[in-house]
């Protein structure tokens, strides 16, 4: 276990995709063969991310800033090369995908803890835990079409904050919720910033990532482009405001 | 355990409970009053006949239509987070699983309370042939639910030959009503042995075992092609919804 300090490792990663332009059919693809488009967005990326370190990702659209975390994350598989995490791994991208709305707020709140890799018994110890945080009151146990937008975000936000990642992804919209909410949660990262614990931050919103990062990777174009220290972000900045 | 847990999704309101049992209850009481009064086919009692394997199609058409689709309809789920992606299939063939349970036990009580005439001998063999229609829908499921990610027509075909397959498997007629040639050939369909193979448990019924051999054979080609293409093709659903 000589890699024991690493959190993520990235060997040799490529990712395409076959753009579609309309709803693909079985029947086309019989009779339309090798007439297909591709699109490159990872070009063999090669990539450490020691554990405890907090990495700002940046870069213009369509640079495969999301590619990159979907694949860290695990829920796209590269075309080629190796993916290799360690530790829970927590991805705050999407926070009230997964939601069914005909279920209560505690259901829900199971079966997402279940796709983030809890069990029954921990989800049920930090129900009081997620409850609190989200501070719904009485909707807890209400069905989920009946909340507000802010109310999944905040149910959403909760649960994967309880389940205590070791690598935690975050996107733009960091910030969820009202006021109140909103000062609750990035106190909660910040949190998270202070503990050794790994994360990773895509966003354009350069002073946020000054104040937390300490490493930045710029990317362009499916490849890293530069990858150093906060430095980066004053010649990002300069690049874009010519 | 997993799949236990998404099955909560499943749960209905406050008389889901009673639901799971009425549903069949009032399909076997309209079969039951309906076939009082026409008989199409010369079977002793064609209620017996048509109940247990309607109970199994209606299992296999709505778990394998359902799952079709359903990696298309749990796209949130699946750009969400990483988890077997299997379990999404597997929790609705469960779940349905469970409903076909209830009421084929409903049925088994009915046939032993009002009926009582049971070779008990050959209703162990029951459990074998709902685990042999349990392995025939999941592996349909996998293969289609994979293949429909990519091409959604996929659905479209399997809405259109559900029907087909319906009057292709001896549900509401018997195999012996056809001629030799064609019932022989009925028997590549694992659907045919497995309504032959319930009426040989409840009606006591005839059975031609080297041709239920032969539909084995076909589900087990069947499931392990489903587990292929759904193994292969699972690491890249998130790049097609």
């Amino acid at each position: 276990m000589k890699q024991n300090n690493l959190a993520v490792k990235l060997v040799n990663i490529s990712k395409i995709y076959q753009l579609h332009h309309e709803k693909p059919t079985l029947v086309e693809s019989i009779f339309r063969r090798g007439r297909r488009e591709k699109f490159v967005a990872l070009r063999d990326i090669n990539l450490e991310i020691k554990k405890g370190e907090k990495i700002g990702i940046i870069g213009p659209n369509g640079s495969g800033k999301t590619t990159l975390l979907k694949i860290i994350s695990g829920i796209a598989t590269p075309n080629q090369g190796k993916v290799q995490t360690w530790g829970k791994l927590v991805s705050l991208i999407d926070l009230s995908a997964g939601f069914h709305p005909e279920l209560t707020g505690i259901e829900n709140v199971y079966q997402n803890a279940m796709l983030l890799g809890m069990n029954r018994k921990e989800t049920k110890n930090k129900l009081e835990e997620i409850a609190d945080f989200a501070d719904i009151g009485g909707f807890f146990d209400a069905p989920m079409y009946t909340y507000s937008d802010g109310m999944k975000l905040r149910l959403g936000f909760s649960v994967a904050i309880a389940a205590d990642p070791d690598v935690l992804i975050l996107d733009e919209g960091v910030a969820v919720g009202d006021e109140n909410f909103q000062k609750k949660s990035s106190d909660k990262i910040e949190e998270f910033f202070k503990q050794r614990k790994t994360i990773i931050v895509v966003s354009h919103w350069l002073a946020y990532m000054r104040r937390n990062c300490k490493r930045i990777i710029w990317m362009d174009e499916g490849k890293i482009l530069k990858d150093g220290d906060l430095g980066l972000t004053k010649i990002y900045e300069d690049e874009f405001s010519k | 355990m997993t799949e236990k847990e998404i099955k909560a999704r499943y749960k209905m309101a406050v008389f889901g409970f009673l639901w799971i049992f009425l549903n069949p209850l009032l399909q076997m009481l309209v079969l039951g009053f309906i076939f009082q009064f026409f008989i199409p086919i010369k079977t002793a009692n064609y209620f017996e006949f048509l109940f247990p394997g309607l109970l199994a199609w209606n299992f296999f058409s709505y778990t394998v239509t359902k799952n079709t689709p359903m990696y298309i309809n749990e796209r949130a789920l699946i750009q969400k987070a990483k988890f077997p992606r299997e379990t999404i299939v597997l929790s609705v063939v469960l779940s349905n699983l469970f409903h076909f349970f209830i009421a084929l036990a409903m049925f088994v009580l009915w046939e032993a309370l009002v009926v009582n005439e049971l070779h008990w001998w050959r209703w162990w063999l029951l459990p074998g042939i709902v685990t042999w229609l349990a392995v025939l829908t999941s592996g349909l499921s996998f293969l289609f639910s994979s293949l429909n990610v990519k091409w959604r027509d996929v659905n479209f075909g399997v809405q259109a030959t559900m029907p087909l397959w319906f009057y292709a498997t001896p549900v509401v007629y018997s195999l012996d009503l056809l001629p030799d040639w064609l019932s022989r050939w009925l028997y590549l369909n694992p659907m045919t042995a497995i309504m032959e193979m319930i009426r040989w448990t409840t009606l006591g019924l005839s059975i031609n075992w080297t041709s239920v051999g032969w539909s084995l054979l076909v589900t087990l080609i069947i499931f392990i092609v489903g587990v292929y293409v759904f193994k292969k093709e699972s690491p890249f659903f998130d790049d097609w919804v």
